[in-house]
């Protein structure tokens, strides 16, 4: 494997390292300018006024085919906050999240315009590897989808995978633990993950994407097919998660949205995205009113 | 009121026309179903009956066993299928594989007998011993240098396969001596040591040790995987003492243990551990019971028994102008030879262009487009007629290649190329199958392609593959005309010396009694014949839905 900047984290460090805030970009990419304020963050709790910016879209446009899904998308993720992205469905959402992680080159028709930075670096550039950047961005999907391995074996994949075999018991452990499920597993690590129950699987899918210290974690609709407990569960997650990665989190939820996250962008049919802002004020006082009406129920 | 009466009876009336419509419906599907089931198995009765001949046997001898067999396991099966579903199903599992390690066991005497013999084996098993200890020791030293390693297992497989020979390349390496193949070493040592003595490192150990480990990992205690381990070498063992005293060898014997045996005794165990359906293990006891007892019996009553054409005598002996002297087993070993062509050629290359054009063929543009007519086509050669096929391998194998005509090789790949469409066809749906939710999964881990394709889609496609595939190693046994097309002998009175002598094939063998003048090869040989590949058949294919079962998603 090339070591470019996208595999430079993996390789000997300890893992725990990249994880670092503040800590200026490793690359030293001069075309990433770390003190970027992110429009509008002065109403953020948990930084005070500006927060460094991790992923940053300008002028994304992303077609299947002849049909297009994101239309002029322009935004910067600031770390270590949760950022949701709200919206009817069918405005992109998803699309733009799988953008970041390049799961969409899964997809032979989807074509992707503009820039899309992750630590200044664009991720559609030639030289870079996506699965390299897959390692440093894990994603959650919207329905629980554990291997049909065992527990342990699920956890353990992206270490495996990703030839991080050195301590993997001590790994499995720690994943689990921050994704809140250590208690109920520990004694069935052999067991199939299959046998738990959707909830437990959701957040062994947390576990599992955790386990290999990605700096991003992308979650698409995390909870929308589990039970009301299960999905307070994993909000409560989420919230401890953002201690130590950047969470982008799709939802059609809006009261999850303004319960969970620190940053909230909403998209509106066309692959729009008609407001991005702190949480606080899309949801109290909106510019857009296209964004008002969407927030207040009368369409969407 | 009138009107509401009227409007009301018309429309009971539409109800009864249209529920009596999907009653007549339903009878038709039914009786189509049942019309091609009826034919075939009153076809297959009638044959089975001319060569098992039951009407030869004394009444009595059918009463005995149909006392001491055919009711008890009758009721025991109703019983079990009316009360206990698992049961049920432990009860033919069980039996499925105990006729499958039976059958297995006697396809690898003739495999050690005939083709591949136990010295060739030994030293193939050596080889890849040395193979594996090499693996272990680059790995503990160079963990990551994954292509040396590679490169080095390739080096070794070489050099202990053909060892390095004195010439050309010991010259370039400047080697004083040359380096024997393991072959050559076992083959140059004064005394050869006896077969079972070969058997036990290079199968007995190997599989005890796999039988230990499985049951290790199982139970999770040492104690029960070395206990499982040593009966298992033990049973096989005993056969010097028991294998030739019961008629099998000493060899047969440590073959059916191995491949009888011990699956049975696992099954068994799971069975037990899990408490779920034990009762079915008593069906095969039932059966074999049954079977002892009524032929206990029948001596000691001096019922004599049906003179059956399909007899000991005849699968192991040649075909011979005497219809009563006449055997299949020259053809029957030509017929596992082609299976061996057919499953070394066709499995990989059928299996691998499954994957590339699931899982790394673009599906869009022109390069999709393209791969679309692929398959399409591919589902077209699926439909070629065999002669066909049979033609092509004549043709290509025999004419342009100047292969042997009606060699094993040539026509083991002409059938290949017959069933290829079918396996790569039934390995691409068993691959789409796997849910795309567990490819995204993996990719998003940040595992690659191939990490993706072996660790997660492969695993999960497998048991799909193999169910595809054995059938259509079945159908591949039951083709003729190709082997027609290409020569094969007619009738052989030995088995061939090698993939590339001229044999013969059961179905050849079958076309050629079919042949005859003479009604006894008719009504008896060619029948004996018939219900010999058949059975076969339906083994395959019982195995093909064991595995199915089993490993049924979401089971
Ligand atoms: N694989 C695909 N192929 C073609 N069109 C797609 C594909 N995935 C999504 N789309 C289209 O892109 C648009 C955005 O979809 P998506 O990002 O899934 O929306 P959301 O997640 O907000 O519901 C929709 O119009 C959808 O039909
Ligand atoms: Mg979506």
């Amino acid at each position: 494997m090339t070591q470019d900047e996208m595999t430079d984290t993996n390789d000997g460090t300890d893992p725990t390292a990249n994880a670092a805030a503040d800590t200026p970009d490793p690359s030293g990419d001069p075309l990433v300018d770390q003190s970027i304020d992110v429009e509008g963050t002065s109403t953020t709790e948990q930084t005070s006024g500006t927060a460094r910016t991790v992923l940053e879209s300008r002028n994304l446009d992303v077609y299947y085919d002849d049909v297009q899904a994101l239309n002029d998308v322009s935004l910067a993720i600031p770390a270590k906050q949760v950022t949701a992205m709200i919206g009817p469905s069918g405005c992109g959402k998803s699309t733009f999240l799988r953008c970041i992680n390049r799961m969409n080159d899964l997809i032979d028709s989807a074509r992707v315009d503009g820039e899309l930075r992750f630590e200044g670096k664009d991720v559609y550039d030639d030289d870079v590897d996506p699965v390299a950047l897959r390692r440093r961005i894990g994603m959650v999907f919207q329905h629980p989808n554990p291997f049909p391995k065992s527990i342990y074996d699920n956890v353990a994949y992206g270490l495996r995978v990703q030839n991080q075999t050195e301590n993997m018991d001590e790994k499995v452990e720690r994943a689990l633990k921050h994704a809140a499920l250590w208690d109920e597993v520990k004694d069935q690590l052999d067991k199939s993950a299959l046998d738990l129950s959707g909830g437990q699987q959701q957040r062994l899918c947390i576990a599992r994407a955790i386990a290999v210290d990605p700096e991003v974690i992308l979650m698409d609709e995390p909870a929308s097919a589990l039970d009301p407990i299960a999905t307070s569960k994993i909000e409560d997650l989420i919230d401890d998660l953002a201690e130590d990665y950047t969470v982008v989190i799709v939802t059609h939820n809006m009261q999850q949205a303004a319960r969970i996250s620190d940053k909230t962008a909403v998209f509106l049919t066309g692959g729009e995205l008609v407001e991005f802002d702190d949480t606080n004020k899309i949801f109290e006082n909106p510019e857009n009113q296209r964004v008002e009406d969407y927030i207040t129920g009368k369409f969407g | 009121m009138a009107t509401q009466d009227g409007l009301e009876t018309s429309r009971e009336g539409d109800q009864q026309v249209s529920r009596m419509r999907g009653r007549i419906f339903e009878a038709m599907c039914l009786a189509a179903t049942a019309i091609g089931l009826v034919a075939v198995g009153i076809l297959l009765l009638y044959v089975t009956a001319d060569a098992i001949r039951p009407f030869s046997a004394d009444p009595g001898w059918h009463l005995v066993f149909f006392a001491t067999l055919v009711v008890p396991s009758t009721g025991f099966g109703l019983y079990l299928y009316a009360r206990d579903g698992n049961a049920g199903k432990v009860a033919y599992t069980a039996l499925g594989l105990g006729l499958i390690g039976v059958l297995l066991a006697g396809a690898l005497v003739i495999l050690f007998v005939e083709i591949f013999p136990y010295g060739e084996w030994f030293a193939l098993s050596i080889a890849l011993a040395i193979l594996g200890a090499v693996t272990v020791v680059h790995r503990r030293y160079r963990r990551h240098a994954e292509t040396e390693r590679t490169g080095l297992l390739i080096v070794t497989l070489l050099v202990t396969v053909f060892g390095i020979p004195p010439g050309a390349i010991a010259e370039l390496l400047g080697l004083p001596f040359y380096i024997p193949s393991v072959r050559g070493l076992i083959a140059s040592s004064p005394v050869l040591p006896l077969d079972w003595i070969m058997l036990v490192p290079s199968l007995v150990l190997p599989v005890a040790a796999a039988a230990g480990w499985f049951v290790r990992g199982r139970r999770e205690s040492n104690r029960a995987g070395l206990v499982t381990a040593g009966a298992v070498i033990v049973g096989s063992v005993l056969g010097v003492g028991l294998g030739p005293v019961v008629g099998v060898g000493v060899e047969g014997w440590m073959l059916i243990v191995l491949s009888t045996a011990v699956p049975l005794g696992l099954y068994v165990e799971s069975v037990l551990r899990r408490d779920e359906g034990r009762l079915g293990l008593l069906f095969p006891v039932v059966l074999v019971g049954g079977t002892l007892l009524g032929a206990v019996l029948t001596r000691t009553l001096g019922f004599a028994g049906p003179d059956p054409w399909l007899d000991w005598g005849f699968l192991t002996s040649a075909t011979s102008t005497t219809p009563a002297d006449a055997g299949i087993y020259p053809v029957m070993v030509g017929s596992i030879m082609l299976l061996i062509v057919i499953v070394l050629t066709t499995f990989p290359v059928g299996v691998g262009a499954a994957i590339y054009l699931e899982e790394y063929a673009p599906s869009s543009g022109l390069m999709g487009r393209l791969v679309t007519l692929i398959e399409i086509n591919i589902g077209n050669l699926a439909g070629v007629p065999s002669v066909v096929y049979g033609l092509l391998g004549l043709a290509l194998f025999v004419r342009f290649f100047q292969m042997p005509t009606g060699s094993v090789i040539v026509g083991g790949l002409a059938v290949g190329l017959l069933i290829l469409p079918i396996i790569i066809i039934s390995a691409q749906e068993a691959i789409r199958s796997v849910p795309d939710s567990m490819r995204e999964a993996s990719y998003g881990m940040g595992a690659t392609r191939w990490q993706t394709v072996r660790n997660v889609v492969l695993p999960e496609a497998l048991p799909g593959i193999l169910t595809g595939t054995i059938l259509a190693f079945g159908r591949a046994i039951g083709e003729t005309a190709p082997l027609l097309m290409i020569g094969m002998a007619a009738s052989v009175r030995v088995p061939p010396n090698g993939f590339f002598s001229r044999s013969g094939a059961m179905p050849r063998q079958i076309f050629q009694w079919a042949r005859q003048f003479d009604p006894a090869f008719l009504n008896g040989v060619l029948p004996a014949g018939v219900v010999t590949l058949v059975f076969v058949l339906l083994v395959m294919n019982g195995t093909a839905i064991i595995i199915r079962n089993r490993y049924q998603r979401g089971s």
